[in-house]
């Protein structure tokens, strides 16, 4: 059928009456935008509309108050990125590719030395070179900014002192590169050089010069930037513990190595104001800490988001080159474009803090883990960025998915002269969770059981508490383990497998969305702001500040929205990429865009659907309750054939005012404890994973392979299946660089040496190894359709999994990642001394017989397999916290049952201590409490 | 820039006229002597497509075809192809009709932040060229000097293998659900048999 417009029944539309006469008044008016190559509504389609509300679809983990907004459109159907065709056709626009007229070229001078003074500045010589347009140094933007309010520490261009080789300088604007270059070469600066700090343990020593100063909150005179402890739980349940690990890890830095370099474009428009063009994750943050900088109000700055060449965490701070962009095209008064070289991206890094981490588990007789002590000391280069809440993450994310008789953690963060660390992937949790999955399988070796039984048995069920108060809603990990215990075959192979095959088992933990904004009371400001605007020719405009950087979230906001007003995917438009004309959001981290994104657009979807509806009901006499959408109409429930297309109902509720407009905002529930740093891991839900790897290693070199895994991920509901499982295997591959090969290599002189994709080893298509990712939904009551995060909780389990099937391959436990072929080798060549063979082919691969606590957990496990489903189906409602397993009564407060058992805030220094390096942050004393510099 | 050494530029190499068949477009630029494929194809011809990874050939992201083969396009000196027959990503559809194994990439999940995939077309595009039922490790070789960082390669050796299939001629192209065809104001679906004495 050709387009235009087609008679509907009781459409508009006056015409001749029965006796021949005209009516009057009543012209016949074109509907807009009618036409399309699908002019027949489809009906519904059952199998995407959940059982609760008569539908096909299966919901083993029970109903979710989203379901009534079910039409069966696109949700919980795998669909391309709705930006996918201007990716394919090179049409995506990202830094670097915004040219505008008169543009002109910045570069960056960076400094040469680690640690140095800066006595002055000669820009003189630069200046007079012909083609150089403008030249800014640290004193032209004297004011700090930083990503967290509270450790504002950085500077557009060094100002006094320069705190890493490659820290910014001075800049230039110029005609062309060639001339950029030259004019750099032609500053004169004078350094007065101070003594370095590589080494993240000896950050914990006073020193002459900390390189930065914090005044009376300052550690003594040393690196320490933040220190952290928590206990909580009952320490005598270790005193005799039946199994114990205890394990110092050295974690080295890894790099997001994203594919997309920095790039940055500034210009001051025709009216003054700043329009600035960044591959950003967050956008919001650039936009604050601009108008600091630059000490001009926010609303005079539109911060354009281009399309993102891969983020990972890595783009997620205002960063300084943003900054003189800026500076250089206000000085200039013409458009700035400055890209970086790969090099540059590896000094501005952020990427993963290299760590030391110490973790200790203490099981009881009963096989339950009795006390989890971690002692993390990380290296944070020469700024805060995010380690704040790094320094946090690395203990407090370890606290779930078992239940725990006693928890401990000692952090500290230092910092020493090397790029600053800050997010990545899996911010703050994976090194920490490798360990301490590492240790369980320890655990489970001495205890003589298998360690997925063990895990099984100490899990913590659904709707309930951590050991540090976390609320736990959903909670898919049981049913991930089962489902990768039973996809990779692991009865048949583990500890079966001949010498150098390995198989082994990995768990993973992470928040979805972090309950704090970091710039606002969550009580007085939402986390996310969605727009929708819908005019008379019916297409749904949709403007929303989630920051799309691949993960496909501008995706996932078009298909709740049209999943709710049952509208195809090509009748919704995303806005995202401009400040000006999207609602107010915190960007793309902490994993947190399709939950709150997507549940603000679902609440503003809402409103528009309710005129809809309330339009249909003038036009067709029958009550909302009993009207449905279908594709493109609205009909009445019990007969389809009487209905109004969607345009009709749309002109109907315009009548009186035009354009609709809604808007839809979601502010996290009232969270938290009282202790100190009980906001940090705090999460609306979290997602949960398991991952079974197998491995081949190479007993004679210590190459390994990994060959195949099988990864489940609960992600509470799978909005686009096609997305998360792209989320898991681009997750599996990020891990599996960091567990073999990945790492950012500082020599001794404190040079990093691999500033270069080639020598900085990103697994190729050759290394990576078969996955089948399997997507488990636990339906989270609070997520848009039952949906949690895929972005990040998946990267965690590989480290560990490939970790302890290399101990199943060739019986050894490396403790430092990445495990390259000589950290293997020299492990193995430790084993074959301790055994006394000749050749590392006679070493026998480790072997299981069960021991008598086996039944006992499978018993175990099997029970609380009841317990879970029941709870996860909300069929039991009663209370549940961290302490049940170990015979506290649920229902009154753990810390009146037993005394002992409390958060322990106030430390003894010299206890902490023996925890490990970062418990040794904790001798020294603040200056206030010194005396000094109040 | 780091470092204090200061070695002075070298004097720019005069400009000449540098000409090609760009994405079946004749094209003549002014441009150094010395230039580098990429530089001229982005800053003069204006192919933005072709992207800048990494500059070092270690990336991938770069990669065009000249004469129907996959070259680096950082690697190359724009001198050294001169005159040649040079497609870049913007080049592979036709008017606005997808090539196969662009509409595949965007159906199978091969392309997530897009960085990558211009390259990644290229390589594979130019195996498809070679044949149409490769192996996997056909497929392996082809993109392993491509790097992405998003998608851990799997979907995109999928994509592959879906377009080469379409190519041999097995199945149809699939259609993104993004592709403009819904009318606002359908009509309804054919009107169901009512029972006799219904009441509307
Ligand atoms: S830019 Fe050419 S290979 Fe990276
Ligand atoms: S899709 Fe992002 S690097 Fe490949």
């Amino acid at each position: 059928m050709s387009g235009g417009y087609r008679q509907q029944p009781g459409g508009a539309g006056g015409g001749i009456r029965k006796d021949g006469k005209r009516v009057a008044g009543k012209l016949r008016f074109t509907p807009p935008g009618a036409g399309g190559s699908r002019p027949v509504s489809s009906p519904r389609d059952l199998d995407g509309i959940p059982e609760s509300v008569g539908g096909n679809e299966p919901q083993p983990a029970g109903h979710h108050v989203h379901d009534r907004l079910r039409t069966g459109t696109t949700v919980g159907r795998s669909t391309a990125l709705v930006d996918a065709n201007a990716k394919v056709t090179g049409q995506a626009w990202y830094g670097d590719d915004v040219r505008l007229p008169n543009e002109v070229i910045g570069r960056i001078l960076r400094s040469p030395h680690h640690y140095a003074r800066i006595r002055s500045i000669d820009t003189s010589a630069a200046e007079a070179m012909p083609g150089v347009l403008a030249i800014a140094t640290g004193s032209d933007a004297p004011k700090t900014f930083g990503v967290l309010p509270v450790t504002k520490d950085e500077h557009a261009m060094a100002v006094e002192k320069v705190r890493h080789v490659g820290d910014l300088v001075a800049c230039v604007a110029a005609v062309d590169e060639a001339t950029a270059m030259e004019a750099l070469g032609a500053i004169v600066v004078d350094y007065e050089e101070l003594e370095p700090e590589f080494d993240p343990r000896k950050g914990l020593e006073d020193v002459d010069e900390p390189i930065h100063w914090r005044g009376k909150y300052h550690v003594g005179r040393t690196n320490v930037q933040k220190r952290v402890h928590q206990a909580f739980g009952d320490r005598s349940k270790i005193e005799h513990a039946a199994a114990t690990s205890r394990r110092a890890w050295r974690f080295e830095g890894v790099h997001h190595g994203f594919t997309e370099p920095h790039a940055v474009v500034a210009h001051w428009d025709a009216n003054g104001r700043l329009q600035l063009y960044t591959p950003q994750q967050v956008p919001h943050y650039t936009h604050r800490a601009l108008a600091t900088v630059l000490n001009v109000p926010m609303h005079q700055i539109n911060v354009v988001r281009t399309f993102v060449g891969g983020g990972f965490g890595g783009k997620s701070d205002p960063f300084p080159h943003e900054m003189c962009a800026a500076i250089l095209a206000r000085k200039c008064g013409r458009p700035v474009r400055i890209t970086f070289d790969r090099e540059e991206v590896y000094w501005i890094n952020r990427g993963r803090h290299p760590s030391y981490i110490e973790v200790k588990l203490d099981a009881d007789e009963d096989g339950r883990v009795a006390g989890l002590d971690v002692d993390a000391l990380i290296d944070g280069g020469a700024f805060a960025s995010f380690g704040h809440v790094t320094s946090y993450y690395n203990g407090v994310l370890a606290t779930a998915p078992y239940e725990l008789g006693s928890f401990h953690y000692t952090g500290a963060r230092v910092w020493t002269n090397k790029p600053a660390s800050g997010a990545m992937r899996g911010h703050g949790a994976v090194n920490t969770r490798c360990a301490v999955e590492v240790g369980l399988d320890d655990i489970a070796e001495q205890l003589a059981v298998d360690p997925i039984d063990l895990r099984l048995a100490n899990l913590l069920p659904p709707h309930s508490r951590t050991i540090s108060g976390f609320r736990i809603t959903s909670n898919g990990m049981r049913e991930a383990l089962r489902r990768v215990k039973e996809g990779s075959g692991w009865d048949e192979k583990f500890r079966k497998m001949p010498l150098g095959k390995g198989i082994g088992i990995g768990c993973g933990f992470f928040i979805s969305g972090s309950g704090l904004p970091i710039h606002w009371d969550p009580n007085r400001f939402p986390h996310a702001t969605v727009h929708i605007q819908v005019d008379m020719d019916g297409g749904v405009t949709v403007h929303t500040g989630a920051a799309d950087i691949g993960q496909g979230s501008t995706t996932a906001v078009a298909q709740v929205v049209s999943e709710v007003l049952a509208l195809p995917l090509d009748m919704i438009h995303v806005r995202s990429h401009e400040s000006d004309t999207s609602p107010v959001d915190l960007g793309s981290y902490s994993s947190r865009v399709t939950f709150m994104n997507c549940n603000a657009a679902i609440r503003a979807a809402m409103e528009i659907r309710d005129e809809l509806l309330n339009a249909a009901w003038d036009m067709l006499g029958y009550h909302p309750t009993t009207l449905v959408m279908v594709d493109r109409r609205i009909v009445y429930k019990h007969d389809p054939s009487i209905g109004v297309s969607y345009l009709q109902a749309l002109h109907k509720a315009q009548e009186d005012k035009g354009a609709l407009i809604a808007r839809g905002a979601y502010r996290s529930p009232p969270m938290g404890g009282v202790h100190k740093g009980a906001a940090a891991g705090l999460a609306p839900a979290y997602s949960f994973s398991a991952y079974v790897a197998e491995v081949d290693v190479d007993v004679e070199t210590g190459l390994v392979k990994c060959t195949r895994v099988w990864a489940a991920h609960d992600c509470g509901k799978a909005l686009n299946p096609l997305a998360v499982e792209g989320q898991i295997i681009g997750s599996c591959h990020m891990g599996l660089g960091q567990v073999l090969s990945e790492q950012m290599v500082y020599g001794r002189t404190g040079h990093l040496q691999n500033a270069n994709l080639l020598q900085y080893q990103i697994p190729s298509v050759h290394e990576m190894p078969h996955v089948t990712p399997i997507i488990v939904e636990s339906s989270d009551p609070e997520g848009p359709f039952g949906a949690k995060e895929a972005g990040e909780g998946p990267l965690l389990p590989i480290l560990p999994a490939v970790c302890n099937a290399v101990y199943d391959a060739v019986g050894v436990r490396p403790s430092s990642l990445p495990l390259t072929p000589d950290v293997v080798w020299a492990d193995i060549q430790k084993r074959i001394k301790k055994e006394g063979v000749e050749d590392p082919l006679e070493l026998e691969s480790p072997r299981l017989t069960h021991g008598p606590l086996q039944e006992k957990l499978a018993a175990r496990a099997e029970e609380h397999h009841s317990r879970d489903r029941a709870r996860q189906r909300t069929e039991d409602t009663s209370p549940y916290v961290n302490g049940v397993l170990f015979g506290f009564d649920p229902t009154r407060p753990i810390d009146e049952q037993l005394e002992g058992w409390a958060a322990i805030d106030d430390p003894d220094p010299e206890s902490m201590a023996e925890m490990g390096y970062a418990g040794r942050a904790w001798l020294k004393q603040e200056q206030r409490q010194m005396g000094g510099d109040v | 820039m780091v470092g204090e050494a200061r070695v002075p530029m070298l004097p720019q190499a005069p400009k000449t006229i540098w000409q090609a068949k760009v994405n079946h477009r004749s094209v003549e630029v002014l441009a150094p002597s010395n230039a580098v494929l990429l530089d001229v194809l982005r800053d003069n011809v204006g192919q933005l497509g072709v992207k800048r990874g990494c500059d070092l050939g270690t990336c991938g992201c770069c990669a065009v075809l000249v004469d129907g083969q996959p070259r680096l396009s950082c690697m190359t000196l724009a001198g050294d192809v001169e005159g040649c027959a040079i497609t870049t990503v913007e080049g592979l559809a036709e008017g606005h009709h997808l090539a196969p194994i662009q509409t595949c990439f965007a159906m199978h999940g091969g392309s997530q932040c897009g960085f990558c995939t211009p390259g990644f077309l290229i390589s594979a595009q130019a195996l498809l060229y070679q044949t149409s039922s490769p192996t996997e490790a056909e497929v392996n070789e082809a993109i392993e000097g491509n790097l992405c960082r998003c998608t851990g390669y799997q979907p995109i050796v999928e994509s592959i293998m879906a377009a080469a299939a379409l190519l041999r001629g097995e199945g149809e192209a699939p259609v993104p659900p993004t592709n403009p065809h819904a009318d606002p104001h359908p009509s309804g679906p054919e009107e169901p048999q009512l029972p006799p004495g219904h009441a509307r």
